[in-house]
């Protein structure tokens, strides 16, 4: 454990360094005219002017070469220094760091309604596979996975904030508003949670060592938990990691349906405006949280399986 | 609830509310005046639900849960009230005051301008009481306002009006209402300025209007974009901002043009038109600005809502390329023209959301047409054609080009392909993002190409787009149109101040824009706020202003 875990650590400034200059490259090579966007992101209709933008251009440092740039923002990062926005022309980690606060919890909040709900679900439907309750879950399931959230939140709204007004439809900041974008959120990782969790549990349950348990007398929901719902949750944990960095800079049609402040919607808006020190700054973000994330995942995933943890000490 | 559920309106759509209140009083040397009313424009009734799926699946459970209650639009107003507001446009460049967000600060009541635009179009007192050209015509003096005192405390004086105009003129890239025009400002006694420009400017007056030139505290501007919060004049004042989130205002008590109603204004930017409509819908706001067409089917007048919807300055053109063939010709373009059924665009293809065009200028000013557009003429379009020398032997295929920034653009698209197709032109449609089209379209590297354009952003006054956009100089002159009888039309806007005037001046370009076929303006868009318990509530097509001092809850 202690050794995956230096080999994992020792690898993420390389990591992150590739990162940063895939992120650095990516907008640039998109043939988009950055100065003309962020002249248009201020006004948007304003007709192009070769000496305005001549003008912004100095002002942004965009006339500087590509190294020079990457050099430039890259030793402005390492001191903490993530610049300015080209749109707003105010300090960028402030507003970087509240938007991945924002995103944080979010994307927590959904992960622990998932396995609350899903885990279960899947687990309980494995008892008895092909009865009503795990028809019900599987099918539960598959719409979990098959409707998009951008039909899920209104649905959502319109159930629970307009026909019984118990939530608020927009909005972030206090509990009730949190609610419904979180449910929406938390529908397709608790349906692959379920699902996930369903075939791991059936598979765990007809491995030797369960048939060992039943013989010794144990059964029931304590087989089903100790042995079955155990195994099925390092499946889960697995891809814990990967759904909670996916799901902070990948919100974006929950924040921008709910009107929450997130780093998906501050990485939509950037693209729009070209604000390239946003993006790069916002994806750099996700990146740094993305890989200790899935490092913790998989982590976690060790300590729960003994077969994986015996491979991997192999 | 279970009764809510199962009750059913009898009026999914009631006739729409009358127009807000318009009277502004006109005369450039009045002073002490009720203001902030917008231009008043002409209401339009809905027609038909457009088939976008998740706003048609919105409505659809709308209308199951949609239940008529609460008190309509006019009720006893409710004294120190708070006013939620679902706003449409949130803040992209930090309420920067030489962006659009300027846009945003004037609308929520916060900052001010000198100079204010009449509902004809005229130059109105503002912080300003009066303009005068000097001797030196390049000179204006401008009287101040006595007795006006920013939401810092400190008063309006000449100072802090050089500060402000001097900060706008001189950022890297001006806006539009003071680019290239060598603005300066200078104090002129203890309740004036001048402002000065490179060459005569008969529209100064209408230039500072611009909101973009707003009028904020010195304590403002200390580098950078100047700090909107607690620094304007407005009849609201800016007491807390969160981002792209929300914003937080109260009442002025110190407001120049009378105590205003409303005691509080809580602010959400909701970018997504459907969940503006939702958060109207549950209730969490009292107005919510940019509706869709089809989500406006639930609010209706027996439900206690108020949907305004006024023409807007902006139209949807169909850009025809002059510099190659085949719109070089002058057949081809006229016969596109009679191709196309405008009214249909704007009645089913857009379900009404939108007012067909048959001018550059629509219904949105006094000098636009208020003409129908000619009817589709499909034989006149194919003896043209063949005129041309297209035909089923020789067909012509063109490219149509358009973004999907403005979703009805796609739409129009289709649909005048669709038109196309009928008099034997294949019309293939290519939608891309904007920016990377539009060297190409300066350029003249495209056959067809749909463009939503505002001919009046920052200035009443459409003289600057005429000549940008259709002059042989203009600089975003995308239909590559040059004719010497349109320049000399437009040479008489450099010198005539008089309005009057100058409307003939555009009446007349748009006149000869439609007899040389340059483009084809399809339809005229419109604005529109719903409100709920509130009066005193108005749609400014020009988006200029939304919270006004005469804006109160409602009980």
């Amino acid at each position: 454990m202690g050794g995956t875990l230096a080999r994992r650590l020792a690898t993420l400034p390389a990591l992150l360094l590739g990162a940063s200059l895939l992120i650095f490259l990516l907008p640039r090579l998109a043939g988009v005219d950055t100065v003309r966007a962020v002249l248009r992101s201020r006004v948007a209709e304003a007709e192009p002017d070769p000496v305005v933008a001549a003008r912004v251009a100095a002002e942004l440092g965009l006339d500087r070469s590509w190294p020079e740039q990457y050099l430039r923002w890259l030793g402005q990062a390492l001191t903490g220094d993530l610049g300015l926005s080209f749109a707003t022309r105010t300090p960028i980690a402030p507003q970087l760091a509240a938007a991945l606060g924002v995103s944080a919890v979010l994307a927590a909040l959904a992960l622990l309604v998932a396995a609350v709900v899903g885990i279960p679900l899947g687990v309980r439907a494995a008892r008895r596979p092909g009865r009503l309750l795990d028809r019900a879950v599987t099918g539960c399931a598959v719409l979990g996975v098959a409707v998009p959230e951008f039909v899920l939140a209104p649905v959502l709204v319109l159930l629970l904030a307009v026909a019984v007004p118990l939530f608020p439809a927009t909005g972030w900041g206090t509990p009730a508003q949190a609610v419904l974008p979180v449910l929406t959120l938390a529908a397709f990782p608790a349906a692959l949670a379920a699902q996930l969790a369903r075939a791991e549990t059936i598979d765990a349950l007809a491995r030797p060592h369960v048939a060992v348990a039943l013989a010794k007398g144990i059964g029931g929901s304590q087989l089903l938990w100790r042995h079955g719902a155990r195994l099925a949750l390092t499946g889960v944990t697995a891809l814990s990691g990967m759904f909670f960095a996916g799901l902070l800079g990948g919100a974006v049609v929950v924040e921008v349906a709910f009107g929450i402040p997130g780093l998906g919607r501050l990485l939509y808006d950037a693209v729009i405006a070209q604000d390239l020190p946003m993006l790069q700054a916002g994806l750099l973000g996700v990146v740094a949280v993305a890989v200790p994330a899935g490092l913790a995942g998989e982590l976690l995933q060790l300590a729960l399986d003994p077969v994986a943890r015996a491979a991997v000490e192999a | 609830m279970i009764d809510r559920l199962f009750r059913c309106t009898d009026d999914l759509r009631g006739p729409a509310a009358p127009a807000g209140p318009d009277a502004v009083p006109s005369g450039v040397e009045t002073s002490g005046e009720t203001r902030k009313a917008p231009m008043p424009r002409p209401t339009t009734p809905r027609r038909r639900l457009r088939a976008r799926p998740v706003v048609a699946l919105a409505v659809l459970l709308g209308l199951v849960t949609a239940c008529g209650s609460g008190a309509g639009p006019s009720g006893t107003p409710v004294p120190d009230g708070e006013l939620r507001l679902a706003a449409q446009f949130a803040p992209r460049s930090g309420y920067a005051m030489d962006t659009d967000d300027a846009f945003v600060v004037a609308q929520l009541g916060s900052a001010e301008t000198l100079v204010e635009a009449g509902p004809d179009g005229t130059p109105q007192p503002g912080l300003a009481t009066s303009w005068a050209q000097t001797a030196d015509p390049r000179t204006w003096r401008i009287t101040l306002r006595p007795g006006v005192t920013f939401h810092d405390g400190t008063p309006l004086t000449p100072a802090a009006v050089v500060t402000a105009l001097s900060w706008v003129a001189g950022v890297t890239a001006p806006p539009r209402a003071v680019k290239g025009i060598g603005l300066r400002a200078a104090e002129d006694g203890p309740s004036a300025v001048t402002v000065t420009t490179t060459a005569p400017d008969p529209i100064l007056p209408l230039r500072l209007s611009s909101v973009n030139t707003a009028i904020l505290a010195p304590s403002a501007y200390t580098g950078g974009p100047p700090a909107v919060v607690g620094t304007g004049t407005g009849p609201m004042r800016l007491v807390a901002t969160d981002g792209t989130q929300s914003a937080t205002l109260e009442r002025n008590e110190a407001y120049w043009g009378g105590r205003p109603q409303l005691a509080k204004v809580s602010v959400r930017y909701v970018t997504d038109p459907a969940a503006r409509a939702l958060a109207l819908r549950a209730g969490d706001v009292d107005v919510a600005q940019g509706l869709p067409e089809s989500a406006l089917l639930e609010f209706t007048p027996g439900s206690g809502y108020d949907d305004r919807t006024v023409a807007a300055p902006r139209t949807v053109s169909l850009k025809l390329n002059q510099s190659a063939a085949p719109f070089s010709d002058v057949r081809v373009r006229r016969a596109v023209a009679k191709a196309i059924d405008r009214t249909a665009l704007a009645e089913q293809a857009l379900a009404g959301s939108a007012l067909p065009a048959s001018e550059l200028f629509g219904p949105a000013v006094a000098w636009g047409s208020q003409d129908p557009p000619p009817a589709p003429d499909l034989q006149g379009a194919k003896d043209l054609l063949a005129q041309a020398g297209y035909g089923p032997e020789r067909p012509l295929t063109v490219r149509l080009q358009t973004y999907p920034n403005r979703p009805e653009l796609p739409t129009l698209a289709t649909a005048v392909q669709g038109m196309l197709r009928e008099v034997g032109v294949d019309a293939q449609i290519r939608i891309g993002e904007y920016g990377p089209q539009e060297p190409e379209l300066l350029a003249g590297r495209y056959d067809m190409f749909l463009l939503s354009r505002n001919y009046l952003t920052d200035v009443p006054d459409p003289g600057s787009t005429l000549v940008t956009d259709y002059s042989c100089a203009g600089s975003y002159n995308i239909d590559r149109y040059c004719s010497g009888e349109y320049d000399a039309l437009l040479a008489p806007l450099a010198t005539t101040a008089d309005p009057a005037q100058r409307q003939e001046v555009f009446r007349a370009a748009a006149a000869k824009l439609t007899a040389d076929a340059v483009g084809l303006p399809l339809v005229h868009s419109q604005e529109n706020a719903v409100a709920k318990g509130v009066a005193g509530f108005a749609v400014d097509p020009l988006a200029k202003s939304l919270i006004t001092p005469e804006l109160t809850r409602t009980g």
